[in-house]
């Protein structure tokens, strides 16, 4: 039981830490639009549009 | 039946993007249309994408519209409505109107790939709103028009910065409340836990400091808006569910610290901040689903209709694209054929049928020329006119409209819900109870035990049925709505609808589809020549709205031109001409060769495919209908025969106060009804359903919209909110049982705040289970 006084902190630490972190996200606007990201994260970076002349419409 | 490739919906008549028939179906020309526009862009990856979601909401076939949008470069436009950034970049918000699933968000997030000008684009899927940022050399006039090709039709949203900031710092603190709870009570769980196992005597008084220490947010900020709301209700000498909560977490705190101060190793803060971590979220999630579709304050810009012109000189030479918002008085407006006249005024060049049936209820369009008034809110059907505008917004007939309801014409009768009724009751019997025992448990100095005994109680009965069960039952319901296309404003409505009993339906646009269609066609005599040439050709250049439903009718046949002379059309009467050295005639419902009548048909407005059946469902539900119209008794008379209601069954030729009175008197009411003319009803009534197509004014009027056309929303609608009350009462049942029990055993003594504790959990449990499972018929129906 000698660790506790050790690991209690470090607990601590990281519970405010990550803490803080959400404090700060959520000002930042990070959680905004929770909804369009989880969408977003399914698509491919890579698919690209095959560019066609302008005006064939 | 085959679903449409690209809107979803069941395909009636089938239309395909090749001779062959490979590449298809797709239900409309508006769907064919945009899918090759998506095509010829390189787009395709859409269909694929969206093959593989298997998430999307119901959306409705794509509604062709020519809108230019020349109007969004307008610098008094841009001034309103966009706002500037770095670098010169400016920035505009749409709502869009058919955002569907992924493959959405990724054609739209494209757009800077394929139009020039366009910086970013980023979607909001839960409020179909795209904000779009330009660089110095954008035109938003050419996004819009882009989004539109794609079959998302665009609204500019007039950003309210105030109102806006306020509304995201409201929603970012309900989410720092949630997030702090969160941490908090998971923090405090791991030190309960351990002193519930029996930490040594060093580390005990050590843990229970650390717990009091991540309590305090939770009960202080976080639990805040539970103290602030009961506080309210007291002030208004009231209870609500919020005032036992807040008992509770103060009584617990006191104990808490109590304890801690006097050496005693035991409190309740882990089952206090996780209730207060509950509570919050199952709330934020009500919110949110709440908030799912537009708030009634957007809707108002969109369904003014798009853009008009308007002369620039007294000659009429030149016209410019505006914006509805900024007619005035005395302004001279180009109204072209099929868009919405945005002002009352006077026709001042040009013949045109107009449709009143929004304002009025008659189907059958108005011929208007020269010197006839025209009103806010109506279709001009057949050919451009030029109007001189006399009253705009509120002074409009449309605008007065409006203004009775904001005045209360259409005011509802209050509706207690029953779980707020309950809840007052339960809270107020909790009350005494608690004090009950504090007095029977009370001994000359032992103030502790009794005051341990009344808070067991209080936590025990915790009414978590109510508090989170029942917005539990809601956020299903209307979130699964909202995936079919229904748009629910408020979860009260639920329960209104679930005892509704007399059912009023508008005519036009409701039961019927408020578009002419042949319904009967019958050849006398075979012409010389086939009679789909006839009809083309005669019917050509006609704007006439039977001469277009003619010629939506011959359209798949194998038509060809012919030479025509002497052609001659008669405003009000019909055309004619020579074709192939016969004289051919098109008036009155027939057609002549030779002065001999050859044809008959008839042209009518018809009914919904699914009108017969949904009106046969809620009579089955025992509903008492009626249709209540404002068009003329003997199409009226026609359209209840064919939708099988009696002569009992249908109101015509009525007024909108008309409407509103006749609902007044009665009671459960329900209203499904679309037009201007239904507004006054539809607020007055217990619930109004505003159909696919509704204008905006019935829009703000309604308290559910349906974003499908047809009736058949409203009858499942109908349904679930049934199968819905029937979960919720079954969880009050539940959760009451458990209540009675554990008061009975909190009188006896037999549990401690820490069972208390542990039990309180495993009610909860029991009525969210419940909850998830549903009825049997709402799991059909969610399928």
């Amino acid at each position: 039981m000698e660790i506790m006084p050790f690991l209690i902190p470090i607990a601590l630490i990281i519970a405010a830490f990550f803490i803080g972190g959400f404090i700060w996200m959520t000002k930042k606007g990070q959680y905004d639009d929770l909804e369009t990201p989880r969408h977003r994260m399914l698509l491919e970076e890579d698919i690209k549009v095959t560019h066609t002349k302008e005006g064939e419409l | 039946m085959s679903a449409c490739l690209h809107c979803d919906q069941e395909v009636v008549e089938s239309y395909y993007a090749d001779e062959e028939h490979l590449c298809g179906p797709f239900c409309c020309n508006g769907c064919l249309t945009v899918y090759n526009v998506i095509n010829h862009k390189g787009l395709s990856e859409y269909y694929q994408i969206k093959k593989d979601v298997s998430f999307f909401k119901k959306r409705a076939p794509v509604e062709l519209s020519s809108a230019q949008y020349s109007f969004m470069d307008d610098q008094d436009f841009i001034a309103e409505y966009s706002y500037k950034g770095l670098n010169n970049e400016s920035t505009m918000e749409f709502y869009l109107e058919g955002i569907h699933c992924l493959a959405c968000l990724w054609i739209i997030e494209k757009l800077p790939e394929f139009v020039p000008g366009v910086k970013s684009s980023k979607l909001n899927m839960g409020q179909s709103v795209v904000s779009i940022v330009l660089d110095e050399n954008g035109k938003f006039s050419k996004a819009a028009h882009e989004l539109n090709q794609l079959g998302y039709r665009p609204h500019p949203l007039k950003i309210n910065q105030s109102s806006k900031e306020l509304k995201t710092k409201e929603d970012r603190s309900m989410l720092l409340r949630i997030g702090i709870a969160a941490a908090a009570s998971g923090n405090i769980m791991m030190y309960a836990v351990s002193l519930y196992a029996g930490a040594g005597e060093e580390y005990a008084s050590f843990f229970n400091l650390l717990t009091v220490l991540f309590a305090v947010p939770v009960l202080t900020y976080c639990a805040w808006p539970f103290y602030r709301t009961s506080w309210q209700a007291l002030k208004n000498r009231t209870l609500s569910i919020d005032v036992p909560i807040s008992m509770a977490l103060i009584m617990g705190a006191v104990m808490g610290l109590y304890n801690l101060f006097t050496g005693v190793n035991e409190n309740y803060f882990d089952s206090l901040s996780a209730l207060v971590f509950l509570l919050l979220l199952s709330r934020y999630f009500l919110k949110t689903i709440q908030e799912m579709g537009l708030s009634t304050t957007d809707l108002h810009f969109f369904y003014q209709g798009e853009s008009v012109l308007r002369a620039n000189n007294e000659a009429l030479s030149e016209f410019s694209e505006i914006h509805p918002k900024f007619i005035r008085p005395h302004d001279i407006l180009k109204i072209k054929q099929s868009h919405i006249i945005p002002a009352d005024g006077e026709i001042i060049s040009g013949n045109s049928y107009v449709n009143n049936s929004l304002l009025t209820g008659e189907s059958e369009p108005q011929k208007v020329s020269i010197g006839s008034s025209v009103f806010s809110g109506t279709l001009n059907i057949s050919s451009d006119l030029v109007m001189k505008v006399n009253k705009i917004n509120s002074d409009t007939r449309l605008g007065s409209i409006l203004r009775n309801i904001e005045n209360g014409w259409g005011q509802k009768a209050k509706i207690i819900d029953i779980t707020n009724l309950i809840s007052k009751y339960f809270v107020a019997a909790v009350f005494i109870l608690s004090g009950l025992l504090f007095i029977y448990s009370y001994e000359p100095g032992h103030v502790k035990e009794a005051l341990e005994r009344a808070l067991t109680l209080l936590i025990v009965t915790c009414p978590c049925a109510l508090a989170i069960a029942t917005p539990l039952t809601f956020i299903r319901t209307l979130s699964k709505s909202a995936q079919k296309g229904i748009i629910i404003k408020d979860d009260a409505v639920i329960e209104t609808l679930s005892k509704a009993e007399n059912v009023f339906i508008d005519k036009t646009g409701t039961i019927t589809q408020n578009d002419l269609q042949i319904v009967s066609f019958s050849i006398l005599h075979e012409p010389i020549i086939s009679f789909y040439d006839v009809i083309h050709n005669l019917e050509k250049n006609s704007q006439h709205p039977v001469a277009k439903t003619l010629k939506k009718y011959i359209h798949p046949l194998p038509y060809k031109d012919l030479e025509v002379s002497d052609f001659k059309e008669t405003p009000g009467v019909g055309v004619s001409g020579i074709i192939a050295d016969q004289h051919y005639e098109i008036k009155n419902n027939s057609i002549y060769q030779n002065s001999k009548i050859i044809i008959q048909f008839i042209a009518r407005d018809s009914i919904r495919n699914d009108a017969k059946e949904s009106i046969e469902k809620l009579k089955a539900h025992g509903l008492k209908l009626k249709i209540l119209s404002g068009d003329l008794k003997e199409h009226v008379e026609k359209i209840a025969k064919m939708v099988g209601l009696n002569a009992d069954e249908f109101e015509a030729e009525m007024s909108p106060e008309e409407k509103n009175n006749v609902i007044k008197n009665s009671k459960h009411t329900l209203m499904i009804g679309d037009g201007a003319n239904d507004a006054i009803a539809l607020a007055s009534a217990d619930t109004g359903i505003a159909v696919f197509g509704a204008m905006d004014i019935s829009l703000r009027a309604a308290d559910v919209y349906l974003s499908l056309p047809g009736l058949s929303p409203a009858v499942e609608l109908i349904t679930i909110s049934k199968e819905t009350m029937k979960v919720i009462y079954r969880n009050l049942v539940l959760s009451l049982l458990y209540n009675s029990i554990s008061v009975l055993l909190a009188f006896t003594g037999h549990i401690s705040p820490l069972t208390a504790a542990i039990v309180m959990p495993l009610s909860s449990l029991t009525v969210l289970i419940s909850t998830l499972i549903g009825t049997k018929k709402l799991r059909m129906i969610w399928k």
